[in-house]
């Protein structure tokens, strides 16, 4: 597989640095975009298999870009954003990003984002009917879920949140995403009804829910399914 | 025209009527006579009114049959039918008087009704342009003085702390107040002081209903010792305060309107300041962490004490960074209201939540987390109450020694969720327990503990936010225990599953 292509659309160039080389580190294709203008043209151009964004861009609201690179591009997207940005991210996510980094990052959670993100691109993450983590095997052919080898019972609700969750792994989920594809347009303000499920699910799949390892709560955003805790 | 007058012109229009008749005696027809004397009643009662044409058909009967009934100048009647001629023509007038006095008095009381119909209209258009509660006082007080010869004042209430010491406005001294106002505030009834004997002072209070509230009280006591003039203006006086208080309410949205206006104005522009100075603060220490951090990485390695000084560099830029993020946390709940975004929520997820920010800080310390299956849904901001959590798991960690237990648990006690957190460790200084939630106060002073004592603070001003209680306490076998205490409420329903 030949190196993967990231561009990397931040105005701050020791930002810019430092990811770079992180990521060449890796093996990663970097490009590099000041703008968002010069982002949307570099992407255009270079079909890149991630872009990472910052929120906090000169020329135009980040929520904007991803709005426009979405309409014809399915990239995965790593958003850049200050920790007390809730609302950016949330629209920033609901617009179609896929995850999120809180400045300051590290190189280490960088480089995991990035691999996840773009492990989910890679073909071999699609079409599977099978699903293992921690303990638990769910069988999506068979509608089948068993926990250390007994048959655990998921209502159609419950069920239907885990099929959903699987589906975007590593991706973060916003809470109105999630209500809309669970419960239809109509509940995306009653986000007690997914905590309430969220909750039913980790009581019967995760080993702490109190702790748990899988189905991640990102605070005031929405959730996070992962298969390997990091 | 005074009433004495109106009877002695009609005596003399009567009088005049008979005399000029008189020589057309033997002329006229008899009946012709009497039309006229009909007529002439009629135009007085026109005229003056009902009393005096009621006197006028008595004394014209009397004229008719003594001057131009045969016998001449005598009450005496010679034809009997005559009689039948003085009832007819006694009815007929006594009726025409009824009836044009009637019409008349109709006309008047349309008149006065429409000069007041104006005048409200005046005083209405006049308060509408009203500016200040102290122009609606002054507005009613001309209004009052010139229209009733009244005297008025107007006591004015505040949303919370209920009906001012005065008037809103001074007032010629006497007969007003406040005491009575304040009488007729607290029952919103109107409240009619009778004159005391002798002194001939008479006043009324009427309280201003608008549809939430008692907004004010108006006094009036006549200006002249004339008791009639209160009774006289009653019904004006109740539509008046209908106006009153419109205009005062509308005053009072007004004002609250500007005051959301300043406030917003003012927290755009905090908020503004505040994210500009994250970003510009936050840039250059994202740089420094990520640039740190690649240094401690880079192929081949560096010496072992170069890596040791980049990742020295690297901790410390990121304590900062949390510094930073404290300070700016503090700033925005310290600045006016906290907006809270509550939702219905388990526990579990914030607490679940917190305890992952803070794994690599708790690293070292055995955590024991203990939540009943059960909780009830609290109704909180879960970005700041992670917050909290995370606040004092960090403080747990920071202060108590490597190895030892932390505990974190909920319960539900009363009508509050209490969540506690407990370390193994010195705990609070005793002299420090009251002032530990107090911005920059800390355990040890000076000593090498990092941070500046706002983490307790900014807890403290979370739980506030959300009507809860923060306590610490010294166990007695030692170590730290916060608790926090959260109002439970009625969380919203959920439909079960029918599967």
């Amino acid at each position: 597989m030949s190196a993967p292509q990231i561009l990397i659309v931040e105005d701050e160039p020791q930002i810019r640095r430092f990811v770079r080389q992180a990521l060449e580190g890796e093996g990663c294709a970097v490009r590099e975009a000041e703008t968002a203008g010069a982002g949307l043209t570099e992407a255009g151009t270079r079909q890149p298999e991630l872009v990472i964004l910052d929120l906090g861009l000169p020329d135009r609201d980040g929520t904007d870009f991803i709005a426009d690179l979405r309409t014809w591009s399915a990239v995965p997207i790593l958003i850049l954003s200050a920790r007390d940005g809730e609302d950016d991210k949330i629209r920033a996510l609901d617009a179609g990003a896929d995850d999120y980094l809180i400045k300051p990052f590290g190189i280490g959670e960088l480089l995991a984002r990035v691999r996840a993100l773009l492990r989910r691109r890679s073909p071999a993450a699609e079409g599977t009917a099978q699903l293992a983590f921690g303990d638990v095997e769910v069988d999506f052919s068979r509608r089948l879920v068993h926990r250390a080898g007994a048959e655990v019972h998921l209502t159609p609700i419950e069920y239907r949140l885990l099929s959903v969750l699987a589906a975007n792994v590593g991706k973060v989920m916003t809470h109105r995403q999630l209500l809309r594809e669970i419960w239809g347009p109509g509940y995306a303000e009653n986000s007690h009804y997914l905590r309430v499920y969220v909750g039913h699910l980790r009581q019967k799949l995760e080993h702490d829910p109190a702790r748990p390892r899988h189905i991640l709560t990102e605070i005031g955003i929405g959730y996070r399914f992962q298969t390997h805790p990091t | 025209m005074i009433a004495s007058a109106r009877y002695s012109l009609t005596l003399l229009v009567c009088a005049a009527t008979a005399a000029l008749l008189l020589p057309l005696r033997d002329t006229f027809d008899l009946a012709n006579i009497v039309m006229v004397f009909l007529l002439v009643v009629f135009l007085i009662a026109v005229r003056f009114g009902r009393g005096p044409a009621v006197l006028a058909s008595f004394v014209e009967v009397g004229l008719f049959d003594f001057f131009f009934v045969p016998p001449h100048l005598t009450f005496a009647v010679a034809d009997a039918q005559y009689l039948v001629t003085f009832a007819v023509m006694l009815a007929v007038g006594l009726v025409s008087a009824h009836l044009v006095a009637g019409i008349r008095e109709q006309a008047e009381r349309a008149t006065r009704g429409e000069a007041e119909t104006h005048a409200l209209y005046d005083m209405a258009r006049q308060l509408t342009g009203a500016l200040t509660i102290e122009q609606v006082a002054e507005i009613t007080q001309r209004f009052m003085a010139d229209k009733y010869r009244l005297d008025s004042a107007l006591f004015f209430a505040d949303g919370e702390s209920g009906l001012q010491d005065g008037p809103v406005i001074g007032h010629t001294p006497g007969a007003i107040e406040t005491g009575f106002a304040r009488t007729a505030f607290e029952r919103g009834e109107v409240l009619e002081i009778d004159a005391l004997a002798g002194s001939g002072i008479a006043a009324a209070y009427l309280p201003l209903h608008t549809s939430l509230r008692v907004c004010g009280v108006l006094a009036v006591s006549p200006l002249d010792p004339d008791e009639d003039a209160l009774r006289a203006a009653r019904p004006l006086l109740t539509a008046m305060t209908s106006l009153i208080a419109i205009a005062v309410e509308r005053l009072h949205y007004a004002t609250v309107a500007q005051e959301a206006e300043v406030q917003m104005a003012s927290e755009r522009l905090r908020n503004s300041i505040l994210s500009a100075l994250s970003h510009d603060l936050r840039t250059p220490l994202t740089s420094l962490v990520g640039l740190a951090d690649s240094l401690t990485l880079t192929q081949p390695p560096l010496p072992e004490a170069a890596r040791e000084t980049a990742a020295a560099l690297r901790d410390q830029a990121r304590a900062m960074s949390r510094l930073l993020g404290n300070l700016l946390d503090m700033a925005r709940l310290q600045a006016g209201r906290v907006h809270l975004r509550r939702e219905w929520q388990p526990i579990e997820e914030v607490v679940g939540a917190a305890v992952r920010l803070l794994e690599p800080a708790l690293a070292h310390h055995r955590l024991h987390i203990s939540l009943p299956a059960d909780l009830p849904l609290v109704n909180i901001d879960a970005v700041l109450m992670e917050r909290v959590l995370g606040n004092l798991l960090e403080n747990a960690a920071k202060y108590a020694p490597a190895g030892s237990a932390i505990a974190l648990a909920a319960r539900v006690d009363g009508n509050a969720l209490e969540i506690s957190v407990r370390d193994e460790g010195p705990g609070f200084p005793g002299d420090k327990l009251d002032t530990a939630f107090e911005r920059f106060s800390r355990g040890t002073t000076e000593s090498n503990t990092p941070g500046v004592g706002l983490g307790l603070a900014i807890c403290k001003a979370i739980v506030d936010a959300h009507g809860g209680r923060i306590a610490a306490a010294n166990e007695a076998h030692g170590g730290a225990c916060v608790t926090v205490r959260l109002p439970l409420g009625t969380p919203p329903n959920i439909e079960e599953e029918t599967s």
